[in-house]
């Protein structure tokens, strides 16, 4: 998992929750974050398809348990 | 029960312990993580009491409005209980509400407290200098801090005593407050009394079969009314266990925790089941649901093919229910002992008499569709729009009461749900104001005007779409698309997100400048939009 991956994602995560304290790890669910429901998630996804420019599967979104399912998907999409 | 046990939460602690059930467990928390902790019917009646004590030492008492703004976890409840207690007025905020959204609510009620935790007081704080009335926030999960205002709970609630005197309520003092979107201004709070309790306690019991054996799960947020009328007042005025589950939605831990903790009833949402309808069916087929006997749902209109899934996959039967903020209630249910008719809202409850009416208070005959309407006087009715009786008198007409949903009846008495009359958005069971979309939409500085609308949608029932018409100078992008969504989930709420999001040249106003969200309907799925001769654009 690279720093910058991580960094960004942070970001994001910052973003949507609007949170500027918020941290994360790979071991973070919906569960540690205020607010994380299926609709946020949804705007959670799109910003990071487009901050990223990737596209997830379908399959992989229903994999992603947590913050480091998400990591190990993006750096496969960037790397590839 | 006898009229001295009015007060909704004595009638959930104090009559349950005095009715011998003080060591049976009223609540079952699991959380997020899994870890469960019991609480039982004196847990609640002492922790309710240490917060009615807390409550009177800050001086806040009969009438005033006290808001929890938290997630499900157990202080929600034993706080709700203690403010109904003191004869306070408990308003329940969704955890996911914007600055926008909380400024709203928490302004017009000129609610003098709120009981919140760190993560999320950080929306409160940023507008704490516009709520005037707001003087006390106490916060679940922090410590005292003068300055700012904020009382940690755990030191406060420490030197409480764990009794608490309640005084005499009478049916007619004001209880709890929920706001609810209309299609036009703010929102509205929908006060109720304590006398509602006749209601939730009748349809707990006699439409969701509760009775002292149960273990009851409802999964609706306690920032919504049937959150607090099954998730709180009708369970546990009837003596019932229930489960609290802290997590969010997880098909596979749904399925464990139904079956680990042997729910027997279980009142969920058509989203939340659509949801289930999408993930492997192997999850249902291994989970072991022995226990449950019956499956009940409220939101939006459950979908035929929900319940035919439901018999296939989980073998229950579901029975869809139908009640709004306003009703306190439910109304109309498909129920056990009465055949389901699957896409109908079932028939009236015991006491409802329920009509579909034109405009002029009419009857129509079996088929016809009208406005959904019941005859007022029901025990969970509404009492006022708070400081809005205009409003409140509009929804009468001679002595009915007409919901805004449009509906037909069948020449067997069913009900079938029809539409909404008005321009709300039903979104995953939530009502969403387009007003309240579009004033976000306006804050973001890209944006010139906007109409938003509800469409129908698979998994939703509706979703939210925004025709959105930029100033000149700025073009559609991407990262403006994300940042529209952003700013309407964090100013308004995560279900408010638009989900599609339609640039477009100008939005249809008529010639008084009243958006026309027919025909932006109508464009966006490609139907005739009626009479346009007002269009002024």
């Amino acid at each position: 998992m690279s720093m910058a991956t991580m960094n960004t994602l942070t970001q994001i995560f910052r973003l949507v929750f609007d949170d500027d304290s918020l941290q994360i790890t790979p071991d973070t669910t919906a569960n540690d974050v205020d607010g994380w429901d299926s609709l946020s998630h949804v705007n959670l996804i799109t910003t990071v398809e487009a901050k990223f420019t990737i596209r997830f599967t379908q399959k992989e979104l229903l994999r992603q348990r947590n913050v480091g399912d998400l990591i190990a998907d993006i750096e496969r999409k960037i790397s590839a | 029960m006898g009229r001295e046990f009015v007060n909704i939460a004595s009638a959930c602690t104090s009559e349950q312990c005095r009715q011998g059930l003080a060591h049976k467990t009223a609540m079952r928390w699991i959380d997020a993580h899994g870890n469960r902790r019991e609480y039982t019917f004196n847990d609640l009646e002492a922790e309710s009491n240490r917060f009615a004590n807390l409550l009177a030492t800050l001086g806040i008492g009969s009438g005033d409005i006290f808001f929890t703004f938290l997630p499900k976890m157990p202080e929600q409840f034993f706080v709700f209980l203690g403010i109904l207690k003191t004869r306070a007025i408990c308003g329940t905020l969704f955890s996911n509400f914007g600055e926008d959204a909380l400024l709203d609510r928490l302004g017009d009620s000129g609610a003098v407290g709120i009981i919140t935790r760190k993560s999320l007081y950080r929306k409160i704080a940023r507008i704490r200098e516009k709520l005037p009335s707001l003087k006390h926030v106490i916060l679940v999960d922090g410590d005292d801090d003068a300055s700012a205002g904020i009382i940690g709970y755990a030191r406060a609630m420490a030197g409480m005593p764990t009794d608490y005197a309640v005084h005499p309520t009478s049916p007619d003092t004001p209880s709890v407050l929920h706001y609810t979107s209309g299609s036009t201004g703010k929102p509205k709070g929908v006060l109720h009394r304590h006398g509602s309790l006749a209601g939730q306690m009748a349809t707990a019991r006699d439409v969701l079969g509760l009775t002292a054996d149960d273990v009851y799960w409802c999964t609706a947020d306690q920032g919504w009314v049937t959150g607090t009328s099954y998730g709180i007042i009708g369970p546990w005025s009837l003596g019932v266990t229930q489960v609290q589950y802290g997590g969010g939605y997880d098909a596979q831990a749904w399925m464990d925790l139904l079956a680990k903790e042997r729910v027997t009833v279980w009142y969920s949402a058509p989203t939340a089941l659509r949801m289930l309808m999408r993930d492997d069916e192997g999850i249902f087929r291994s989970a072991d649901l022995a226990k449950l006997r019956a499956v009940f749902s409220v939101g939006e209109p459950l979908n035929p093919e929900v319940i035919s899934w439901s018999r296939r996959v989980l073998k229950h039967d579901i029975y869809d229910t139908w009640f709004q903020t306003e009703t306190g209630a439910i109304m109309i249910s498909n129920r056990p002992g009465l055949d389901i008719r699957p896409g109908s809202m079932g028939k009236p409850c015991d006491g409802i008499e329920a009509a579909v009416l034109d405009d002029a208070g009419n009857r129509l005959s079996d088929g016809e569709q009208g406005s959904l309407c019941l005859k007022a006087g029901w025990p969970s009715m509404f009492v006022t729009y708070l400081g809005n009786e205009s409003a409140y008198r509009s929804k009468f007409r001679i002595d009915w009461y007409y919901t805004g949903d449009t509906a037909r009846r069948d020449s067997d008495g069913y009900f079938w749900f029809m539409g909404r009359s008005d321009d709300v958005i039903n979104t995953a069971g939530h009502l969403i104001s387009p007003f309240e979309v579009e004033s976000a939409l306006l804050e973001v500085a890209e944006v010139a005007e906007s109409g938003v609308i509800g469409v129908p949608d698979d998994l939703l029932f509706e979703k939210v779409v925004a025709f959105v018409h930029l100033h000149g100078r700025y073009q559609p992008d991407k990262e403006l698309e994300i940042k529209i969504r952003l700013h309407v989930a964090n100013r308004a709420s995560s279900i408010a997100t638009p989900q599609e999001i339609i640039f477009c040249d100008g939005i249809p106003k008529n010639k008084s400048g009243k958006i026309m969200r027919r025909v932006l309907k109508a464009r966006y799925l490609g139907t005739d939009a009626g009479d346009t001769s007002t269009l002024e654009i």
